[in-house]
């Protein structure tokens, strides 16, 4: 939620942005978090926090084109504000698809192509993690990668749709 | 029937829905989750149920093991994803959101930051994801613990991660209950029935009051066969039942 204003400060073009909040918390103390008395005369304080300006967003969509419009489907979780404050954008995806396909309903397109520095087509590319609509976490993934062994980080990647042969 | 550590945690979670609510679980909470959803089934009022995958009134066909597996947006007739939730809780719109906690102090302060020094902890945990906004401006905050020790329910934290409005702790073995403001102490409500109110008070780490506790009412018909449905195979049990 810090971290979100810290992305919205960027994406806005400003140096910091008020949040709800953190009163009574540490994290304020060892981040250095500074308060501002609201200007206008209410009286309230509020806690302010530096933008937070990502060099890299990597995202993962569902769908894109030749000129990296890039579509979502389900919740974008924070998809949205990354994008905005970072200052490159790169996208894997699902699937690549004309853009006529776009355009029939651009409103679940997330990420406009000319933001869009690279992309590259990765199916299954969320695994082991979840991609709406095309499949779910794969749980017993994840349990293998959590064993405490060695030669676990080994397997899992030999195991990653990237890098496993077809 | 006896409780189990799975059906008393989930049960008393659910019980602090209230009609006419807007309740919110987060990423981590697979019983809070199942909590909201056996209410659903279970009680004849009416409330809102938003989680941290963008489901707003979920009707999922199979429950995931993990909290923010988008499975739980099955059947949202909305999508209302993270920016739009956690503003929500800010501007003062959560009625009652539930939040996980390593350690816990008798004013419901929590840590979930480092055990040990912030400096040099001997534990680093993953951090509050959102609880140091979410805890000051929900309107109630109820947490859980899966085990009741004295290394958890704490008489000082090793670090405040969050302070504010929790009203609730639900173990294995009790329901502590304050009110949501400065100063309140936690004071046993509902205890176990297969535990006794002294051994609440040996294993936990802060002083309270136990004046009034009563032992928890069972389950009624319907949380039994909502629980039922919802643990079919045992494999949300088993996590915690062990």
């Amino acid at each position: 939620m810090t971290l979100v204003a810290g992305l919205r400060a960027a994406s806005y073009g400003i140096p910091f942005q008020p949040v709800a909040g953190v009163h009574g918390s540490e994290l304020a103390r060892i981040n250095g978090w500074q308060i501002l008395r609201d200007p206008y005369g209410s009286g309230s304080e509020v806690y302010v926090i530096p933008a937070v300006h990502p060099d890299i967003a990597v995202i993962h969509a569902a769908e894109i084109d030749e000129q990296g419009n890039a579509r979502v489907y389900g919740s974008p979780f924070w998809d949205h504000p990354l994008t905005r404050a970072a200052k490159r954008v790169l996208v894997t995806a699902e699937k690549l698809v004309p853009t006529d396909r776009l355009r029939e309903q651009p409103e679940l397109t997330l990420v406009p192509g000319f933001m869009v520095e690279a992309a590259a087509v990765v199916p299954q590319g969320a695994w082991p993690g979840s991609m709406h609509p095309y499949y779910e976490i794969d749980y017993p993934a994840v349990e293998r990668y959590m064993e405490d062994r060695d030669g676990v980080l080994e397997q899992h990647l030999a195991a990653a749709p990237e890098t496993a042969p077809r | 029937m006896d409780w189990t550590p799975f059906s008393f945690i989930v049960t008393h979670l659910a019980r602090q829905i209230r009609p006419g609510e807007i309740t919110f679980s987060g990423v981590n909470s697979t019983l809070p989750m199942l909590a909201c959803l056996l209410a659903k089934r279970a009680f004849d009022f009416d409330f809102t149920y938003i989680n941290v995958a963008g489901g707003v009134e979920p009707q999922p066909v199979n429950v995931p093991l993990s909290s923010s597996d988008p499975a739980i947006v099955h059947g949202s007739p909305a999508i209302f994803a993270n920016q739009d939730f956690y503003d929500l809780c800010a501007r003062g719109g959560l009625d009652l959101v539930y939040l996980g906690c390593a350690q816990i102090d008798a004013e419901g302060r929590t840590n979930v930051s480092a055990i040990g020094s912030w400096e040099n902890p001997t534990v680093r945990l993953p951090g509050g994801g959102g609880a140091a906004v979410m805890l000051p401006t929900a309107k109630r905050v109820v947490t859980w613990r899966t085990d009741h020790t004295p290394r958890a329910l704490v008489d000082k934290l090793d670090f405040i991660t969050a302070s504010g409005n929790m009203t609730a702790l639900v173990t294995p073995m009790a329901v502590f209950l304050r009110e949501a403001q400065a100063g309140s102490r936690f004071r046993l409500e509902v205890f176990n029935p297969q535990t006794t109110v002294e051994d609440i008070v040996a294993r936990t780490g802060f002083h309270f009051s136990h004046e009034g506790a009563a032992p928890a009412m069972p389950m009624t018909a319907g949380e039994q066969q909502a629980l039922e449905m919802l643990d079919a195979g045992g494999r949300f049990s088993a996590a915690v039942n062990g």
